[in-house]
């Protein structure tokens, strides 16, 4: 039926199916290469940051979380790295960060319960929770890194120190309290509120004074 | 727009001589009178030389040092103590824009308190560059909005805040309505005004379509040890009564490198400041990959205060 399926159209068809044709044949020589490669070098995957992010250093922050340190009790026990739910736990009530999908040590490292580790199983300090937090929160991470997100300090010109996740959220209960505000400017002379219910209650009173003039225009 | 240093740079002209004659004058008045009640608790050549103030850009760079001169003895007599008054000048290829996340601001208003703080503003005169908006979630109907929300919480359910300040537009209308050119833009795009040239008439006030510029109806009463000594001409340093204020990007920070106060003071990092003809600026990261909007854009005033969410 060459009315149905004007030139162009079947054309542009034969390239997407030549270009898809294509990709799988690329995909695949790909995987053998990089079968090949992981042979030879075992996993070399690692986030390196945006290098095109302008330059910054992480402020000095104070302990954020409400736990009490770790090692105060954790240097004493056997790490335990089953997955399992914790119910003697003095830290339990309060882990509300992942709604129960993730638990300690997703983000803690198994040894050392004060330092934390990526995805990957890299150790970082606390100080670099950034990039644990990155490897769940992409966007947010992306945007930290290029001042879209989080808090700069003092200046928008010179060097740039801004705050760490950890700085503003608690880890283990990252969405922020509500707080009382600062006080409200005090109200000028004519500019009120307006009370909305008097307004139309005045009006609804009005009404049957108008139906009656013109009742008697009538 | 004429570069203000080029004017500066310009010898003086008429008023060479008339200022010696007024410096004269004033020396002999002070002489006769040394801090007496008259001439406002100031000297007789203080009073005269406010007088014959010129305007702003029209002042040679000696007589803004002798304005500046004159600053710091007032507010010494006024407050008791001593500030710097500076007349920092724009940096070249420096345009300061501002982005503001409506996601991440909660109303705790602390940016207008920075404000206050920074600006020298009177503790009572109910002048606040900065008003925190309060809105129903889902409507941007600015008439319906709560300026004065006093919640024991915030941010209250079902609301979302909204601060609005100076735009710093870039086609100003209030500069437009100022009959005394009282107001202009200034190269790095801040919207100043010269306060001993402003006569108080309030039309800028009236062009303004986003209530930025307020009316100082009181000399503003600071407690001393709360004055902020560190001003600039065109910014903080204390303001006569009867004149029309607003926010100018905390010029006397700004032009150092520092941050607006409200910046610094929002504890959410909602606000984003910085130079727009910066590429790898952060307000530039904003307004590339941000959805960005800006308040009554259809009016084409320009403003140079971006509004986003995440």
């Amino acid at each position: 039926m060459p009315g149905l399926y004007p030139d162009k159209l079947r054309l542009r068809r034969m390239r997407v199916l030549k270009k898809a044709s294509l990709l799988v044949m690329l995909g695949c020589s790909a995987w053998l290469v990089d079968a090949a490669a992981d042979e030879s070098q075992p996993e070399e995957l690692q986030f390196e940051g945006y290098p095109d992010a302008p330059a910054f250093t992480v402020a000095a922050s104070e302990r954020k979380s409400r736990h009490r340190r770790c090692s105060r009790c954790h240097d004493k026990m056997d790490p335990n790295p089953t997955i399992r739910e914790l119910e003697d736990a003095p830290h339990v009530d309060y882990i509300s960060h992942g709604k129960g999908h993730i638990w300690c040590l997703v983000c803690h490292d198994e040894q050392e319960r004060e330092s934390l580790r990526t995805l990957l199983g890299e150790k970082l300090a606390f100080t670099q929770a950034h990039i644990v937090c990155g490897s769940c929160h992409a966007n947010r991470e992306k945007d930290w890194y290029f001042g879209g997100h989080g808090k700069r300090l003092s200046n928008w010109q010179g060097e740039r120190v801004i705050y760490t996740c950890t700085y503003c959220h608690d880890p283990h209960e990252p969405a922020i309290e509500p707080r009382k505000p600062k006080p409200a400017p005090s109200i000028r002379a004519g500019l009120e509120k307006m009370n909305n219910d008097q307004h139309t209650d005045v009006q609804k009173s009005q009404q049957p004074v108008t139906k009656s003039r013109q009742d008697d225009n009538d | 727009m004429t570069d203000k240093r080029d004017v500066q740079a310009s010898p003086p002209q008429v008023n060479h001589s008339r200022r010696k004659f007024l410096t004269k004058l004033g020396a002999a008045g002070a002489a006769g009178s040394i801090a007496g009640p008259a001439w406002g608790g100031q000297s007789m050549q203080d009073a005269i030389g406010d007088f014959f103030q010129d305007h702003y850009r029209r002042m040679t760079r000696q007589e803004i040092d002798e304005a500046l001169a004159r600053i710091e003895r007032k507010a010494k007599h006024r407050y008791g103590v001593d500030i710097k008054c500076e007349n920092t000048p724009p940096q070249e290829g420096v345009v300061f824009g501002y982005a503001l996340n409506i996601s991440k601001c909660k109303g705790y208003r602390d940016c207008v308190q920075g404000c206050i703080e920074e600006n020298n503003q009177g503790r009572d005169s109910q002048l606040q560059y900065i008003r925190v908006l309060e809105m129903d979630k889902g409507t941007m109907n600015l008439e319906e909005s709560d300026h004065y929300y006093e919640s024991e919480k915030v941010p209250a359910e079902g609301k979302y805040y909204l601060p609005v300040q100076c735009m710093q537009c870039d086609d100003p209308p209030c500069v437009k309505a100022c009959p005394v050119e009282a107001t202009w833009m200034e190269p790095d795009g801040i919207v100043a005004i010269d306060y001993d040239w402003c006569i108080g008439c309030r039309y800028c006030m009236t062009a303004c379509p986003y209530w930025a510029r307020h009316f100082n109806w009181n000399t503003p009463s600071i407690p001393a040890e709360e004055l902020n000594p560190n001003t600039h001409y065109l910014g903080n340093r204390p303001r006569p009564k009867g004149v029309v204020e607003k926010c100018h990007f905390c010029i006397q920070r700004t032009r150092k490198g520092q941050q607006p106060a409200c910046m610094e003071a929002c504890p959410t990092g909602a606000r984003i400041f910085g130079n727009l003809m910066d590429p790898d600026s952060e307000i530039r990261y904003v307004l590339n990959n941000k959805t960005v909007f800006r308040l009554k854009e259809d009016l084409g005033t320009e403003p140079k205060f971006w509004y986003f969410t995440d």
